[in-house]
């Protein structure tokens, strides 16, 4: 085979023909500053244009970074990155150890538990549908991208998660020495010769969490066609969640569940922070001093524990709740927090006065609880929990242990 | 129309070359300036490896983590008091736009987050004239604190100082370890803690994991970043942007060397205690009380504390 640098456009179009081996990728590279570059940006925008979301029709399309759309093959190289060990300072945690599919991409602890074995300093939280946020962590609304969200757990001191603050130059050299990433990362990002460093690393890690869609609950399925898909208990309750008693739906509204959400083309994106009234420390609102939600970020005295709404999509799968997992379960969450103004009501300091105006309390019977916890069972979708495509690829899918 | 643009270029291209060759006068007086730096613990020179003892209030034996921090907007000062902007080597390692990072550390001993390359001293040019002070901020600047750190350049793209949480920078990282206090009677495995106040045997049933050593960490970064949306950039510098101010009225680079002094960085924190429910040591926080004497000394406001002259910088003749 014989061809010259002048006559790139034909090369470049034997090489889509041969495929991108390892050999059709190391002659890319060579070439890549004559014409590679906007070969691949044409070929990337394609992609996205053709990228096939693994959703239903009337789901509306995530909206995706300018810099970062989506192909297969970046999903592919993420979903590996994502449950690589290596991501982590002594090879023991990978971003799947605290977002386990099974538990709908949490790790059923209170806490998040870092490489010192360490417990963090909140609940780690699911990636349903994360895709469609507006802003990432329980209450950040400067972190904007997933691609900029991940950095916090690969390299945070404190709390200490994966353990890599400092440690980026080893990261390149594990990845490096890799049989395979070499290779997938050329396939992949051609446009600088698959450069192995963060911001290849963060937008494939990305890609695959944008691929993390959960739109076929027994719910969805009821809400689009099928009128048997829930039981009468949970027809009940979504009577409940949706009512005026409850006020539920205040803040978790729309397609997640959550009134923090955007798609494409939405111009302004809908963010909601709010106070739940958990902790009432000192009698005038403030939460435990470890962690003052909105306000440590914005030190604005009025964002004082608040946080973002969380979607409730596969909510019976991520226990414990909140924002520090301090309560245990969706009964616990309903009877010994919402109804009763707050959790904070049943301290010394009694309800928290910051709290969100929806938090005003109610009264509702065992059996209600029990229709409502129903309802929020019926978001609960095995497909997602089970599907092979976000499952380690080393190991398959796992057996769902969760409890349901 | 076509004209008028010709001669809008024209202009444009006669300014450009009257101020290129402005700046070519400039360069043929300019002298090259190394600002050197050396970190202080213990009254010794920091070195990861070491030991250091009577550390802090207590008087701890310590040993470091980390000393880095950035610095930026370097001027000289001339004998009228007047600043003159160090232009900056642009190095593609250290030093980018305004901002160098210093690096005391060298990868050894407790300095686990660190590695072997060093950058103990700044480097730029000058207009050539007689210099006799020294002003410099302890940050990176507010246009370069919240770009995407993924696409920065070195050194902004330097993990150890990311503060992805603050949307911005760790302008300092300064961190020591408190050792355990070994046992009078034990060997070295039977280490006692160093906050123990148990007597007598009641001291050796220590919880296990009060022997850990225990980290003291300060990271001086801008606080209240966020303003609140979540589509929109900090537009405004941040409600604190804690960069520390130095100012060295008697400063020759040449024969002096900035000390940064972790003595009087944590002269009045215990650095084997921790503030309950606060970060180890003091990482900017509001809430941390751990903070006060650290934000006092480097001369930042603290809640009610106001801005004070900074003691942590000072000059000295080179060793």
């Amino acid at each position: 085979m014989s061809f010259t640098v002048s006559d790139s456009d034909k090369t470049v179009t034997l090489f889509v023909c041969l495929g991108i081996g390892l050999t059709a990728s190391v002659l890319w590279a060579g070439i890549a500053p004559l014409s590679g570059q906007a070969e691949a940006s044409a070929t990337q925008l394609a992609n996205a244009e053709t990228f096939r979301w693994n959703k239903p029709t009337w789901a509306p399309t995530p909206p995706v970074p300018a810099d970062n759309p989506m192909s297969e093959a970046k999903v592919s190289l993420g979903r590996f990155l994502f449950y690589d060990k290596r991501l982590s300072v002594d090879n023991t945690m990978s971003c799947g150890s605290c977002h386990q599919q099974a538990r709908a991409f949490t790790d059923g602890e209170r806490l998040h538990r870092g490489v010192n074995g360490l417990p963090g300093k909140r609940n780690a939280m699911t990636l349903t549908n994360v895709a469609y946020l507006p802003s990432y962590t329980w209450a950040n609304p400067s972190i904007t991208s997933l691609e900029r969200q991940m950095l916090i757990p690969l390299f945070g001191d404190h709390p200490l998660e994966m353990g890599m603050v400092g440690h980026e130059a080893e990261l390149y050299t594990r990845l490096s020495g890799d049989r395979d990433y070499p290779r997938r990362f050329r396939a992949t990002f051609p446009e600088d010769g698959g450069r192995i460093d963060l911001r290849n690393i963060s937008r494939a890690i990305a890609a695959f969490e944008r691929t993390l869609l959960s739109f076929d609950s027994p719910y969805d399925r009821y809400k689009h066609g099928d009128p048997n898909a829930i039981s009468r208990a949970a027809k009940q309750g979504e009577a409940l969640f949706f009512g005026e008693r409850l006020e539920c739906y205040h803040c978790h509204s729309g397609l997640n569940f959550t009134d923090n959400y955007t798609q494409q083309g939405l111009k302004f994106p809908e963010t909601g922070f709010h106070n739940t009234g958990l902790y009432n420390e000192d009698g005038m609102g403030a939460y435990k001093s470890s962690d003052h939600g909105l306000r440590d970020i914005t030190s604005n005295d009025e964002d004082e524990g608040a946080f973002r709404t969380p979607t409730l999509r596969n909510i019976a799968v991520t226990a414990p709740y909140m924002h520090d997992g301090s309560l245990p379960t969706l009964e616990s969450v309903i009877g010994q927090h919402y109804a009763i103004k707050g959790h904070a009501a049943l301290s010394p300091n009694g309800p928290n006065p910051l709290r969100s105006d929806f938090i005003e309390g109610f009264s509702i019977s065992d059996a209600e609880t029990n229709d409502l916890v129903e309802f929020l069972r019926s978001l609960t979708d095995q497909q997602f929990l089970t599907n092979p495509a976000f499952a380690d690829p080393s190991t398959g899918p796992r057996q769902a242990n969760a409890a349901r | 129309m076509n004209a008028s643009l010709l001669y809008k270029i024209t202009v444009v291209a006669l300014l450009l070359s009257i101020s290129s060759a402005k700046a070519q006068t400039d360069l043929s007086s300019t002298q090259h300036v190394e600002v050197s730096f050396t970190g202080r613990l213990a009254g010794k020179p920091f070195a990861c490896g070491s030991q250091y003892e009577s550390v802090g209030s207590k008087k701890s034996t310590v040993t470091p983590q980390d000393l880095r921090f950035f610095v930026s907007d370097i001027d000289l000062l001339d004998a009228n008091g007047a600043t003159v902007p160090v232009s900056l080597d642009q190095d593609g390692i250290w030093q980018y736009k305004s901002v160098a990072l210093v690096d005391l550390e060298d990868g050894t001993g407790g300095c686990r987050n660190g590695n072997a390359a060093m950058h103990p001293a700044v480097t730029g040019v000058v207009p050539a004239g007689h210099y006799v002070g020294l002003r410099f901020s302890v940050g990176v600047p507010y246009e370069l604190d919240h770009g995407d750190p993924l696409t920065a350049p070195s050194p902004l793209n330097m993990t150890a100082m990311f503060w992805n949480w603050q949307f911005g920078y760790k302008f300092i990282r300064a961190e020591v370890t408190a050792l355990p206090v070994p046992h009078a009677a034990g060997n070295g495995e039977n280490a006692e803690p160093p906050a123990a106040t148990g007597t007598g045997s009641a001291s050796q049933v220590v919880d296990k994991s009060q022997r850990r050593s225990s980290g003291f960490a300060v990271h001086i970064g801008s606080t209240g970043c966020g303003n609140g949306s979540a589509t929109v950039d900090p537009d405004h510098e941040c409600k604190r942007p804690n960069r520390a101010l130095v100012t060295l009225s008697q400063f020759d680079p040449a024969k002096d060397v900035v000390v940064f002094d972790l003595d009087r960085l944590l002269a009045e924190s215990d650095v084997t205690e921790n503030s309950p429910d606060t970060p180890p040591g003091c990482m900017s926080g509001e809430n941390d009380s751990d903070c006060l004497p650290i934000m006092r000394a480097l001369g930042l406001p603290y809640r009610d504390s106001p801005a004070v002259e900074q003691v942590v910088f000072y000059a000295e003749p080179k060793q």
